[in-house]
């Protein structure tokens, strides 16, 4: 298991980065070439600031009706997302682990804060799951890709929780919470997770079709 | 009783707390040395987020089969590099390894986690993961 968790934060870790990072470009060049091929009328009518703004209007809880039509998914999305991107940049374990091979000095976040940003984010992933099974308009449109999603992104919270609080065998899943994270890595250009790459794009398409061709915002 | 217990445990507390004042102030040998090591605590890296790194020094030496205190002890040669052959036991590693390092000198908690977790990645043996080390316990 030594040799193996040698493993996963060494060779494996690399190819993770490379798949994700050849992956995502991939992915948004043959996107973008297809819309030019086939939706010349929706890039021809792209519009930076009114894509700006749309984006901006989105990042911002609670500012469009989408987003105060249900108040708890608002917060379970945000509360969820910006715990994501926080750990994923800013863990303890990881900022060591970035000076331990290259000695590069990550900021790191005080580990209390980052255990309830981990138990916040666990249980925003709950909140979707319960919703995915008890909204029957949400079950029906679910697809195996988006439960597939969900379930992958859930992985690194749990193994981290277990890790932190001492359940299991702490090399095993510590090992668990390298792998799961990834596997998040590797999955984000194939898998409903791409959404973390599209999501600038569709959301500035939006915006450039309210603004620039009905003239009003995108709600 | 219950009033024994709580002298008893203050006395402890109190014994304890010296001791370890002893061992990170690098007090006398008489009361610091090696063989009471049971744990790494680098005063340097305060404030402290994690536990002190178990490292129960002469046991650990021992059954790792390491003879040489250089391995860990090292020293510095003229041009600044490390020298093996010259051995430092009971310098402090943050003499020679700052928190915050000038050019070409290795981080103090960097220099720490190269030496314990490179070790036991290279012998397939000892804690990788961070509550192997750092460990309430
Ligand atoms: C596996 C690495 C390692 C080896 C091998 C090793 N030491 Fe150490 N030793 C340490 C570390 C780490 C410390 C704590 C240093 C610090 O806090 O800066 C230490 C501390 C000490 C101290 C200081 C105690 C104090 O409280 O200040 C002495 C003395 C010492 N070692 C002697 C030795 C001798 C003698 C040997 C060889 C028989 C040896 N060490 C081998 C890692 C090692
Ligand atoms: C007398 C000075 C001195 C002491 C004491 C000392 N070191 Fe070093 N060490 C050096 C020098 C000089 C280098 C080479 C330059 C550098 O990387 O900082 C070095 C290099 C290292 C490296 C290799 C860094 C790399 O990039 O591979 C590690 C690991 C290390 N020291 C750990 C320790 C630890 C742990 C201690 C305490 C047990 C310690 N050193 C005590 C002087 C010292
Ligand atoms: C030169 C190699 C080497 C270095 C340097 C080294 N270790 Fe180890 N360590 C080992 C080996 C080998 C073992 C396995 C020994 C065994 O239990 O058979 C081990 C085991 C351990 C264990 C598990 C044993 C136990 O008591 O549970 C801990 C904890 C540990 N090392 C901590 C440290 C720390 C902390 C440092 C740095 C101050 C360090 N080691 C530096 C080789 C090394
Ligand atoms: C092989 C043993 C070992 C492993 C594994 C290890 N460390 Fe350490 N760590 C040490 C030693 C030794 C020190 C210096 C002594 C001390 O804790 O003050 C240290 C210091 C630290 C410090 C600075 C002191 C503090 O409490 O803030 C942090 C933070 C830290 N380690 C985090 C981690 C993280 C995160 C991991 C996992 C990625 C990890 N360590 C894995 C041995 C280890």
């Amino acid at each position: 298991m030594q040799t193996f968790y040698t493993i996963a934060v060494g060779p494996l870790a690399w190819f993770a980065w490379a798949v994700f990072l050849v992956g995502s470009a991939w992915r948004i060049f043959s996107m973008a070439s297809l819309a030019k091929n086939k939706e010349m009328a929706a890039v021809a009518y792209f519009d930076t600031a009114y894509g700006m703004r749309s984006i901006a209007r989105w990042m911002t809880p609670f500012a469009t009706l989408g987003w105060q039509k249900n108040p708890v998914l608002t917060f379970a999305t945000f509360a969820f997302h910006i715990s994501f991107i926080l750990l994923a940049l800013f863990a303890q374990g990881h900022a060591i682990l970035w000076e331990y091979a290259f000695g590069m000095r990550v900021w790191a976040l005080p580990p209390q804060v980052a255990s309830a940003l981990t138990i916040i984010a666990t249980l925003s992933c709950a909140y979707f799951l319960v919703r995915r099974l008890s909204n029957s308009t949400v079950r029906f449109v679910s697809t195996p890709g988006d439960w597939l999603a969900l379930g992958l992104a859930t992985l690194p919270f749990i193994t981290a929780l277990l890790v932190r609080q001492s359940v299991g065998d702490p090399l095993l899943m510590t090992l668990l919470h390298v792998l799961s994270g990834e596997a998040v890595l590797v999955a984000i250009p194939f898998t409903r997770l791409s959404h973390a790459l599209f999501v600038p794009f569709t959301r500035a398409y939006m915006g450039s079709e309210f603004g620039a061709v009905r003239h009003c915002p995108d709600w | 009783m219950k009033k024994l217990n709580s002298t008893v445990c203050k006395v402890l507390v109190c014994a304890a707390l010296v001791a370890t004042g002893g061992l990170c102030l690098g007090l006398p040998p008489a009361f610091s040395s090696q063989e009471d090591i049971t744990h790494v605590r680098s005063e340097a890296l305060k404030p402290h987020t994690r536990p002190a790194a178990l490292f129960r020094h002469d046991e650990h030496n021992e059954k790792a089969g390491i003879d040489d205190c250089a391995t860990c002890h090292h020293g510095k040669d003229k041009d600044g590099k490390r020298d093996m052959a010259d051995m430092t036991a009971g310098t402090d590693c943050v003499e020679c390894h700052a928190v915050s390092p000038v050019k070409g000198q290795t981080a103090l908690r960097r220099a720490f986690h190269l030496q314990c977790m490179g070790c036991h990645q290279e012998r397939k043996q000892g804690p990788l993961h961070c509550t192997g080390c750092h460990t309430n316990g």
